[in-house]
């Protein structure tokens, strides 16, 4: 079990030396690429910006608050995108057979599929660090031990919903080979549903978003409870802010029991 | 073809003919994604949910702008929306895909002008994705009202969405001739795309940013796409106005449409250059 261990960590380090060499071959693509990334966030922070400049506040939330609501997003975001963005490949490997390979070689297919180089580099993940330094002390949020200890977990609980949801699309691959239009539809509903507090939304969307596909728990409940805006009660008490770590295990184990199932019942798409 | 009627002469007609084909076949290969006709059906039916929620939640507590009441913002965000559906399909991929494939050097051969037929295969696509609008439209009205202007507004609408159309067309046409020298141009469309959202007041409308990005904004070719025809419909441009808004069009439609013919002349060049 350790000897395999030591064999994925060496591995995932060969898979992270390529992309960065790659990434150092096409410079002038990681460039127009990072100025995507740039412009991507900015052009969003932006929009936010001009509403609450003419519409100071949104059910008690102020451009500071929302401000900060987006850098917790995007930092989640960012870890998925950084270390977990490979999955959705998964779905062109099964179309063009590249993904029998993985199949009958000695590790886990999952891990393979995650370890499979591209053209991936942290440089969202650098932008979201820098944002969110400076969104905290920006939107006034309280910095104690709780903060400092809390804030890792809930980022990377964050991220493992967003991985949850994104396995799970590449697994509806298994059986309906083109899944780009689903990914599509649930990418762009996490973005604009994370933008605003739930407590905009109707109830059935509220209850939606918090337990079924549970994207409040990325941003808006821990948000709430490090603003202090506990009072709102929308839904669950101010201490769900710090259960986000939970649910994203729940969502990822639940995504991976689905994946195993796929798995075993996938038989090629006939190459 | 029947539906050029005999209006036009024989040899006329059988110039057109080609584009007339080029963008049918566009409509019957757009028409062949069923399952993304439903996809996004529903992704404008869940943005106008949002759009609804957004603005009812900002004009619940704050101060209203006299000029623009919460109808008239709902009613512009769900026409926008509904736009979006025409006007940000990139109607000259065409023109990147077959630089990519290499198959424009067998286009340049052809007896066709190119950029016409980029043109009407564009205006193909856009076509099909025009009959969108109407089970859009229909299942938007179940979620939110909208203002219905009178005919003279609606004309003025029409004509300045056309405009809006056209100049959207050569920023495209523009964006893809980039391709004659980069090849990869994702990420640069994709770029446009959010600064045509933002500054065409496609997501939020102009006149509502702060003076000197709103300054900025109306000083950009992107909101003759967006901002004019929106303006007009909800009234906010009157019909006092409608020569200066539709002529700042034809302004830059003239600019816009210069600009891309030199690129696209200094683009061909280099093809033939290459195909030695």
């Amino acid at each position: 079990m350790l000897n395999r261990l030591r064999v994925m960590w060496s591995v995932y380090k060969q898979y992270w030396r390529i992309n960065i060499l790659t990434t150092l071959e096409y410079r002038e693509n990681f460039l127009i690429w990072f100025a995507f990334t740039f412009i991507y966030h900015g052009s969003a922070i932006t929009a936010l910006w001009i509403v609450l400049n003419r519409f100071p506040e949104m059910n008690g939330w102020t451009f500071r608050d929302m401000a900060f609501l987006y850098g917790l997003w995007m930092l989640a975001h960012a870890v998925h995108n950084t270390f977990f963005s490979t999955v959705g490949d998964i779905p062109d490997h099964i179309r063009d057979g590249e993904f029998d390979r993985l199949l009958v070689r000695p590790l886990d297919t999952l891990f393979q599929a995650i370890a499979t180089p591209g053209q991936v580099f942290p440089d969202e993940l650098i932008l979201a660090l820098l944002y969110f330094g400076v969104v905290t002390w920006y939107s006034g949020a309280t910095v104690d031990a709780t903060f400092v200890v809390f804030v890792p977990l809930i980022v990377l609980g964050g991220a493992m919903i967003d991985l949850a949801f994104n396995l799970f699309i590449s697994t509806v691959a298994f059986w309906f080979v083109r899944v780009d239009a689903l990914r599509w539809i649930v990418i762009q509903l996490e973005q604009e549903f994370t933008r605003y507090p739930i407590t905009i939304y109707s109830r059935g969307v509220r209850l939606l978003l918090t337990f079924v596909v549970p994207f409040a728990f990325m941003n808006y409940f821990p948000a709430r409870y490090f603003l202090h805006k506990a009072h709102e009660g929308a839904m669950l008490p101010a201490a769900a802010g710090l259960f986000t770590p939970a649910i994203g295990v729940l969502f990822v184990a639940a995504a991976y029991l689905f994946w195993r199932f796929g798995l075993n019942r996938y038989s090629g798409v006939g190459h | 073809m029947s539906a050029l009627g005999d209006l036009v002469t024989p040899k006329v007609r059988f110039r057109l003919e080609p584009y007339f084909q080029f963008a049918q076949k566009a409509m019957a290969r757009e028409a062949t994604y069923r399952f993304d006709v439903f996809t996004t059906v529903a992704s404008v039916l869940v943005r106008v949910y949002l759009l609804r929620m957004v603005w009812v939640a900002l004009y619940l507590r704050n101060a209203a702008p006299t000029d623009l009441p919460l109808h008239a913002i709902i009613t512009y965000s769900t026409v926008a929306l509904l736009m979006g559906l025409v006007m940000d399909i990139d109607q000259t991929r065409i023109l990147h895909d077959n630089l990519h494939s290499g198959t424009i050097a067998t286009d340049f051969m052809k007896p066709i002008i190119v950029p016409l037929y980029f043109f009407s295969d564009g205006t193909g696509e856009v076509l099909f994705h025009a009959i969108l609008i109407v089970p859009s439209l229909l299942f938007s009205l179940l979620i939110v009202q909208i203002d219905v202007p009178g005919p003279l507004v609606l004309a003025a609408f029409a004509l300045s969405c056309f405009l809006g159309y056209m100049v959207g067309f050569c920023i495209n046409f523009i964006l893809n001739c980039i391709a004659f020298w980069t090849l990869e141009i994702h990420a640069a469309r994709l770029i446009v795309t959010w600064v045509t959202d933002l500054f065409g007041g496609e997501i939020i409308p102009l006149v509502i940013f702060p003076a000197f990005l709103q300054k900025v904004a109306f000083a950009l070719p992107f909101a003759a796409m967006f901002s004019t025809p929106l303006l007009i419909y909800i009234g906010h441009i009157k019909p006092a106005g409608y020569a200066a808004a539709l002529g700042l069009q034809v302004f830059w439609l003239v600019v816009l449409g210069f600009a891309a013919t030199i690129i696209w002349r200094a683009g061909a060049k280099r093809v033939i250059v290459q195909g030695g």
